[in-house]
């Protein structure tokens, strides 16, 4: 702000200013023209004058206002309407403005020059004498001024007040502007929030993330303490509510608070403002831990979704900005939301249909029950360790399910056959990657997964089947597969041998690297270590996949590489 | 708007910024923003001035819009940087969203970040701080 000269009306309080910095410009401006500028408040105190003026006014006229003059220029000043040139003080030409605003005497501007005729004023040597200023010290600074006489001042003086209303207009347009640019400021502020939430909205971002990145830039936003949300029940499956900022809630407060506010919403989707929770009816529980709350509700048409709130802001009470800032949030998450939630559905069915494909598939062999499944986990546990990103490895998941599918066009009594296959058989066994490449061709969302599918049985050194590639010429998903493919195939009991103990089976796989395997993925599974690679198959059996022996040492050792 | 931040601590010693768009509500705005938070402001409405006043008035940093007539942020950066007087003075710029400096621009230019629009102000008066606050 800048500084202002303030005239305060005692007998009401109320104040008027005129900026300082316009006088301040108005002075520099008419100095060389011999105009002193001063304001006095309505009692007749000086409240501004222009201090780099000759000293003719600082020391003279100015010592007058503060001895009495003032005073009786403030009796005088309401009762003059176009004010005629005063000459109260000798040698000296006044002019008095009384400054009116809301219908009330603010202040008097009293502007002053030298008088044309001050030679001629013997009552300049008495009142120099009263002041004890010297007389021609007096008159030699007042000669250095261009004198003025009452046309040319009065003139003057008349420039110099339109000035003055031009210079209040023009500070209170700059005041306004200022103003405005401070709302278009929020308003960029909220427009850049919105803009970096609705750009983050990729479907495969967790609910968690999204909705903590949301909080975060609302906390910051505001400066609310935390920002939450609460989703209605069935909406995404295992969201609990939560709360994003440096305070939080115990569990049972955040618990009843989310559900509160998710079966008001049901009735009324207008938002809630409370400023005094310990005073509310419904919410007086949260009273310990807080003292406002806003909540809005996550809605889409026809979709009532949950809720987005708000709690304490501090510094003052919610206002109507917070709540419509949170409301565009609540907005743009809710789309997010139910998109979230169909893309959730979706890939459910999906992925449901495909274990049930796959599940089908191994069911032809009752050894490789749960293969494909495992074969899944591992490969996109794989694709993890070698620092694939998270869309990656959920292809290489996929890739590993559908990976035999095409052993449904293998005759079943040679997938189950106990002893040596001849040529023949073999011969169909080999083709089982082709057909699940042609069963799957058609499927236009799947493409990618499908070279997984063509070439799991490719070696690194180029022996493998059905193509004969080697190296990287073998598809990055086809690579990994083999390896969890044939991980898989020695740690589980199969028709033609028995289940190698998984330290062992890592031990042939190391063996492999460079020759079976992709040296770098292979490298990559052996980093994961048994230990881990336990659980996560643990984790698989405890749902009732069968066939594998991961924890109990086989005493048979059947030769690498031998999968069907 | 209600803005809860103490800007005026952020930015105690009065530092000269000079920021040079040629759309003045983004004048308005930046300006309002680092003087509220201290700071002394000079803007100058296209390059050339841009140019101009930072020869007269030799600002610890630079606030540049990208896309200006005559005398683009970049070039007016280039400048700067070529002359003693000018060479140590830091610069952000602000461009259309999408646009992006290479390493080698950046170098020749002193421009140390970069804000695409519509950006926050409240981002940016802490990318201030952050760069005035940087080693040279």
């Amino acid at each position: 702000m800048p500084s202002q000269a303030t005239i305060t009306d005692t007998s009401s309080g109320a104040a008027a200013s005129v900026p300082t910095a316009v006088l301040d410009t108005l002075a520099s401006r008419w100095r060389c023209s011999g105009l002193f500028i001063s304001l006095l408040d309505p009692a007749g105190a000086v409240v501004y004058h222009d201090s780099h003026a000759s000293p003719f006014f600082l020391e003279y006229v100015l010592a007058q206002f503060r001895a009495e003059l003032g005073k009786s220029l403030a009796l005088g000043a309401d009762r003059i309407g176009r004010a005629p040139v005063d000459r109260s003080i000798p040698g000296v030409l006044l002019d008095i403005h009384p400054l009116i605003e809301k219908r009330r005497m603010q202040g008097i501007l009293v502007l002053a020059a030298v008088d044309a005729a001050i030679d001629r004023t013997e009552d300049l040597q008495r009142a120099a004498g009263r002041l004890r200023l010297d007389a021609q010290w007096l008159l030699a600074a007042a000669r250095r001024l261009p004198p003025a006489d009452d046309n040319s001042f009065a003139h003057r003086s008349r420039l110099l007040l339109d000035m003055l209303h031009d210079q209040i207009r023009l500070a209170a347009v700059q005041r306004e502007i200022d103003s405005v640019s401070g709302e278009l400021s929020g308003s960029y502020e909220e427009l850049t929030l919105i803009y970096q939430l609705t750009a983050s909205m990729h479907i495969t971002r967790t609910p968690a993330d999204f909705f903590r990145q949301a909080c975060t830039e609302y906390n910051e936003f505001t400066g609310v303490r935390s920002t939450g949300v609460a989703l209605t029940v069935g909406s995404l499956p295992g969201a609990a509510p939560a709360m994003f900022g440096p305070m939080s809630l115990p569990a049972p407060e955040l618990h009843r608070l989310g559900s509160l506010l998710v079966d008001a919403f049901n009735y009324d989707q207008s938002p809630i403002i409370i400023n005094d929770l310990a005073a509310s009816p419904s919410y007086a529980f949260l009273g310990r831990h807080a003292r406002q709350l806003l909540a809005v509700p996550l809605f889409r048409p026809q979709k009532h979704l949950g809720a987005l709130f708000a709690l304490d802001k501090i510094a003052s009470d919610f206002d109507s900005h917070d709540v419509k800032l949170l409301i565009s949030i609540a907005n743009a998450s809710a789309i997010y939301l139910e998109n979230s939630i169909l893309y959730e559905d979706v890939r459910g069915l999906v992925m449901g249909l495909l274990h049930s494909l796959t599940s089908a598939v191994d069911a032809k062999d009752p050894y490789t029950c749960g293969h494909s499944r495992r074969v899944a986990l591992l490969s996109r546990r794989i694709a993890r360790e070698a620092g694939l990103d998270e869309a990656q490895c959920e292809r290489i998941y996929m890739g590993g399910l559908l990976h035999d599918v095409g052993k449904i066009g293998v005759p079943e009594h040679v997938l189950s056959k106990p002893g040596k296959l001849t040529a023949e058989e073999f011969d169909l066994i080999r083709r089982h990657p082709a057909i699940g490449a042609r069963i799957l061709k058609d499927v236009k969302q799947i493409q990618d997964v499908i070279p997984g599918v063509l070439y799991h049985h490719e070696r690194y050194d180029g022996g493998g089947y059905p193509a004969g590639l080697a190296g990287e010429n073998i598809p990055l998903i086809g690579r990994v597969i083999c390896l969890a493919d044939c991980l898989d195939a020695m740690t589980s009991t199969r028709t033609y041998r028995k289940a190698m103990p998984l330290e062992a089976a890592l031990v042939e796989i190391d063996r492999g690297r460079g020759r079976q395997f992709d040296p770098a993925l292979a490298d990559a599974l052996l980093r994961i270590g048994d230990g881990r690679l336990k659980s996560l198959l643990a984790a698989h059996h405890a749902l009732g996949g069968g066939g594998t022996l991961l924890d109990s040492a086989g005493d048979s050792a059947p030769a690498i590489g031998e999968t069907r | 708007m209600t803005l809860l931040s103490t800007d005026a601590a952020v930015a105690s010693s009065a530092r000269k910024i000079l920021v040079v768009d040629d759309e003045s509500h983004i004048l308005h705005v930046v300006s309002l923003k680092l003087r509220n938070a201290g700071f002394t402001v000079v803007t100058g409405s296209d390059g050339q001035e841009g140019l101009d006043l930072a020869h007269s008035e030799l600002p610890d940093l630079i606030i540049t819009d990208f896309q200006m007539p005559q005398l683009s942020g970049l070039e007016l950066c280039r400048r700067l940087r070529q002359e003693p007087a000018t060479s140590h003075i830091r610069a952000i710029m602000l461009t259309a969203r999408g646009y992006q400096l290479g390493p080698q621009d950046a170098e020749q230019s002193g421009i140390r970040r970069m804000l695409s629009k519509p950006f926050s102000p409240r981002h940016l008066l802490a990318t201030v701080n952050e760069v005035l606050n940087e080693a040279a």
